[in-house]
């Protein structure tokens, strides 16, 4: 682990209007960990998230990145710097293609004046977005089929590769395993594991406990709105985690 | 005016305008009437069904003129786009609420428009209907209209004239309506065709169609006349978006002097466009008469408490305007832009 | 992809940008399924042979337009002629240049009711523009231009006003529209007293009518206005990102898409072509009416939804647009012709737009496998 983190967060509050989203919160994640966000429902998880990939500015607090301080202005900066991130409900356009969605906000144009115009070098963008998912391990006979047509679980897939592909530095995964099957799940925590050999940040935010204990580095513990535990994950179990995250066994 | 409802039985026609006015406008200054605003003005309220149809534009344009004259205050109010009493009545009771002097209302149904009708005499502002009216009229002051069956019987005249009409020969012709539950449309064509059954039999109409309201509409359906009737010889345009969407239909297709049109509405385009032979006959209500009636009625009321000289029924004739009526004439029938 | 199969799969290498982006020679034609993340994506091509045999919306569509072309023809023979289409096109033109800015705002999951009021409102301001230029005495070429510039003057400000609307006072486009839908035809009327605007330049008819067979040059400069809108809706970034803000506008904000200015964008460009069907129609018209486009919001909201557009956002195409644009004007003039009672226009129209909604939804049902 390097002496300054990856992507930190400290002192960030956050409300929507009169109603406190996040308070004082403060964490960070190295280069190939993986930091567990959990928390109950309404705890501020998907606040944290979006203040993290730049949707939401926070109130307070400061966002530093390999040390260096931003303020980002709109989800394009973050990920300019190379910050991906695959939101709890489905961040891809469902009547786009697979390639559509992968190079979504980045397309590749064509050369010369048509390419100033904004005309789409289409089948190039289709052939490479198969190569990066094939690579990742999902493979599609094809990337001109509209996300619309896909499965719940093909969509996540896409989703998740395209958050993988394109991540030079930290990804985060809002729900990632939400509406699979066991096996697939596995997979993407597979996914994850890669993710990590290759020392990227991954920030792992997950209602399923066991997949958080089975992947995680470290666990954060949000409860409404404050974090009431940062610790590595072994010092965790199945029923201590579940207390902090209640409130039922105190936090220390 | 799309709307008119015809009056049974009030058959007097409008010569006897001029005396009204002149009475009323022989009325100076000294206020006799009984409501007094803070101003020390009359306000005359004018409630129409759709405020922005052009009939009703031209009536309140009559009303204006003739108030600024007479020194007394117009309000001009009724739902923008629909004639219907269920968007009327609210407008004429807000505008009761504001305690108008008098009240000219063209109600969008006989029985809905009783109740404010009634509210108003029994607050005592005097009522006055113009183009259509309640089923009780005891009350009323005066009704001043337009005869749109009689227009429509000009109409045939000046196209059988202009397409030179002699019996044994057949003339076809295509009608442009604006919709078919018009009920001002429907009394035009009711006159146009009796008039043809009555002196043209030669005359048949081989085709109708609606513009619904939209002079482009209009204009594709005459483009479709004129190719598909190639001996059509005439157009009988019933409103302004028929007018509009014929005239430019037949120099489109250079037909101008070939086809003979008869439209409706005497706006300074149609008018220009008489003078150009595009238009062969127009012919014209008097929205802006019919204004300046209800106000010149009204006012005299107020001020005299007085009815002699006001005439219980009006029935103002349309106009027939050719290239043959003199400039001056064709003047005055213009709507008022 | 299984676990075994997964430990040997690396994750792709940091991208740099698009020029960093790996290139492939070749598209690959299939490949294996590497796991049940993708498993089964190949399935729903297996239904491909059905989806042909019913075939494309578009394709139905353009067998519908014939079938009517050919049952009118059958009625009254006069139908099959070049007069007949060019009275069609001539009706065509500005119909199908709103239902063009209409697809885009549809699609981008809005809707623009104010077209119909924004062809009035221009075609009268043009019509004073023309008319004091024409009286000044300048050349009839240059009035017409200047019209044109002061129609999609007009229209551009329309758009932007309900952009403004939507953007900064956070209305639904349905009601923000409906406000400039009555606030464009009540300046008309103001403006008019409700009488057409005339005094314009004298050639202004000559240049309405079919000149080439039946295409006007009002015709034609619609189809140019069509072929490159088809293109930056379909193969380029802007259209792109009308679909994805159409189908779902979190996911295009996500990726750093600014919606507003996309939003700001549509209903410029809805509001740009209105202004210039506007002016068309006033050439038509050879006069500024007040009427002139009366209810020509549903014409091109039916158009876009024959058309096969979703009103939902994020599905339509511009070549149905045309087609639902060109089936319209043909039952309008077709039924004139054949000399139907008119009010059966409404009802055939009524029953297209039901069929091609219908035929959408099984179109998708088919499109879409069960989870």
């Amino acid at each position: 682990m390097s002496a300054v983190p990856l992507y930190e967060v400290k002192n960030v509050s956050k409300a929507y209007g009169s109603v406190a989203a996040l308070t004082n919160v403060s964490m960070a994640v190295n280069p190939g960990e993986v930091v567990g966000l959990v928390g109950d429902n309404g705890a501020g998880k998907s606040t944290l998230v979006k203040v993290l990939s730049g949707i939401h500015a926070p109130d307070s607090g400061s966002i530093l990145l390999e040390g260096t301080e931003h303020h980002w202005r709109s989800p394009h900066e973050v990920l300019a710097a190379g910050i991906e991130t695959l939101y709890q409900d489905s961040g891809l356009a469902p009547n786009l293609s697979v390639s559509a969605n992968v190079f979504l906000g980045r397309e590749m144009t064509r050369p010369g004046l048509l390419g100033k115009l904004g005309f789409l070098a289409q089948k190039k963008m289709d052939r490479t977005a198969y190569e990066d998912l094939e690579r990742i391990g999902i493979g599609f006979t094809s990337t001109d089929r509209p996300v619309a047509a896909l499965s719940g679980g093909q969509r996540q897939a896409v989703a998740i590769g395209r958050a993988v592909a394109w991540a030079r530095k930290l990804i985060i995964l809002d729900e990632p395993t939400n509406h699979l099957g066991a096996r697939q799940a596995g997979e993407v925590l597979d996914v994850i594991r890669a993710a990590k050999d290759k020392q990227l940040g991954v920030i792992f935010v997950s209602h399923t406990l066991p997949h958080v204990l089975s992947v995680t580095d470290r666990i954060v513990v949000l409860r409404l709105g404050q974090v009431v535990k940062d610790a590595p994950t072994s010092e965790f179990d199945a029923e201590s985690l579940l207390g902090t995250i209640t409130g039922l066994l105190g936090a220390r | 005016m799309k709307h008119s409802f015809q009056r049974a039985g009030a058959a007097a026609v409008a010569v006897g305008v001029a005396a009204s006015m002149g009475i009323s406008s022989g009325v100076s200054g000294a206020s006799a009437g009984h409501v007094s605003r803070a101003s020390g003005k009359l306000t005359i309220a004018l409630v129409v069904g759709a405020s922005s149809d052009p009939f009703f534009q031209a009536m309140k344009i009559g009303a204006q003129q003739e108030a600024s004259k007479l020194g007394v205050n117009v309000i001009y109010q009724g739902n923008s786009t629909t004639y219907s009493p269920a968007t009327q009545i609210p407008v004429v009771n807000q505008v009761l609420a504001t305690k108008p002097s008098g009240l000219a209302i063209a109600p969008t149904d006989p029985t809905a428009l009783q109740a404010a009708v009634n509210r108003a005499i029994s607050e005592g502002i005097p009522v006055v209907n113009v183009d259509t009216h309640v089923n009780s009229m005891s009350k009323v002051l005066s009704f001043i209209t337009g005869n749109n069956t009689q227009g429509g019987m000009v109409a045939a005249d000046a196209l059988a004239k202009a397409m030179h009409y002699k019996s044994g020969s057949t003339f076809q012709v295509a009608v442009g309506l604006s919709s078919g539950t018009s009920t001002t449309d429907v009394a035009r064509l009711t006159g146009f065709k009796q008039e043809i059954a009555k002196k043209y039999p030669g005359v048949k109409i081989v085709a109708t169609g609606y513009s619904e309201s939209n002079s482009a509409t209009a204009n594709t359906n005459i483009n479709n006349w004129l190719t598909a009737y190639p001996h059509l010889t005439g157009i009988f345009a019933i409103d302004g978006t028929n007018a509009t969407g014929a005239s430019s239909a037949i120099q489109a297709k250079g037909l101008v002097n070939k086809v003979s049109l008869v439209g409706y509405d005497a706006y300074a385009n149609n008018v220009s466009l008489i003078k150009k032979g595009v238009i062969t006959a127009l012919i014209a209500q008097q929205p802006t008469l019919e204004g300046k009636m209800a106000v010149d009625d009204l006012v005299h009321y107020l001020r005299t408490h007085n009815t002699t000289g006001i005439q219980k029924a009006v029935q103002l004739p349309n106009i027939t305007l050719t290239k043959t009526t003199p400039a001056s004439t064709l003047k005055k029938y213009t709507y008022p832009a | 992809m299984d676990a075994d199969h997964s430990t040997g799969t690396s994750v792709v290498p940091p991208i740099e940008g698009e020029a960093a982006q790996s290139m492939v020679g070749e598209a690959p034609v299939s490949v294996t399924p590497a796991g049940d993340l993708s498993a089964g994506a190949a399935a729903p091509s297996k239904r491909k042979g059905l989806l042909a045999a019913l075939g494309s919306q578009q394709s139905i569509l353009i067998l519908v337009l014939l079938a009517m072309i050919g049952g009118f023809s059958i009625v009254k023979p006069v139908f099959f002629s070049v007069g007949v289409f060019g009275n069609i096109l001539v009706a065509w033109a500005p119909v199908a240049l709103i239902a063009i800015g209409e697809t885009f705002v549809i699609i981008s999951g809005g809707i623009d009711l104010s077209v119909g009021s924004t062809i009035t409102l221009s075609g009268v301001i043009a019509g004073y523009a023309m008319a004091a230029t024409t009286s000044a005495g300048w050349p009839s070429g240059f009035s017409i231009f200047i019209g044109a510039l002061v129609a999609a003057g007009t229209g551009l400000l329309v758009g932007l006003v309900n952009a403004t609307l939507i953007n900064v006072a956070k209305l639904v486009p349905f009601v923000a529209t409906l406000a400039t839908l009555g606030a464009g035809a009540g300046v008309a009327l103001v403006l008019t007293h409700g009488a057409p605007v005339g005094g314009g330049p004298s050639n202004a008819i000559s240049l309405s009518v079919p000149r080439f067979g039946p295409f006007s040059w009002p015709a034609i400069f619609v189809i140019v206005v069509i072929v490159i809108a088809g293109f930056f809706l379909h193969t380029a970034r802007f259209g792109r990102y009308v679909f994805a803000i159409g189908g779902n506008s979190f996911a295009a904000t996500a990726v750093g898409i600014s919606v507003p200015r996309y939003v700001t964008k549509v209903y410029g460009l809805s509001g740009m072509f209105a202004g210039l069907a506007g002016m068309i129609t006033y050439l038509t018209l050879a006069s500024g009416s007040p009427t002139a486009g009366t209810g020509d919001e549903l014409s091109a909201i039916a158009a876009v939804v024959i058309g096969g557009a979703s009103l939902t956002g994020g599905v339509g195409r511009i070549g149905g647009t045309v087609l639902g644009s060109l089936i319209l004007t043909t039952v309008t003039s077709g039924l004139v012709v054949v000399n139907i009672d008119p009010n059966w226009n409404q009802v055939v129209v009524a029953i297209l737009i039901a069929a091609a909604v219908s035929l959408q939804t099984v179109r998708r049902g088919i499109h879409r496998r069960p989870r």
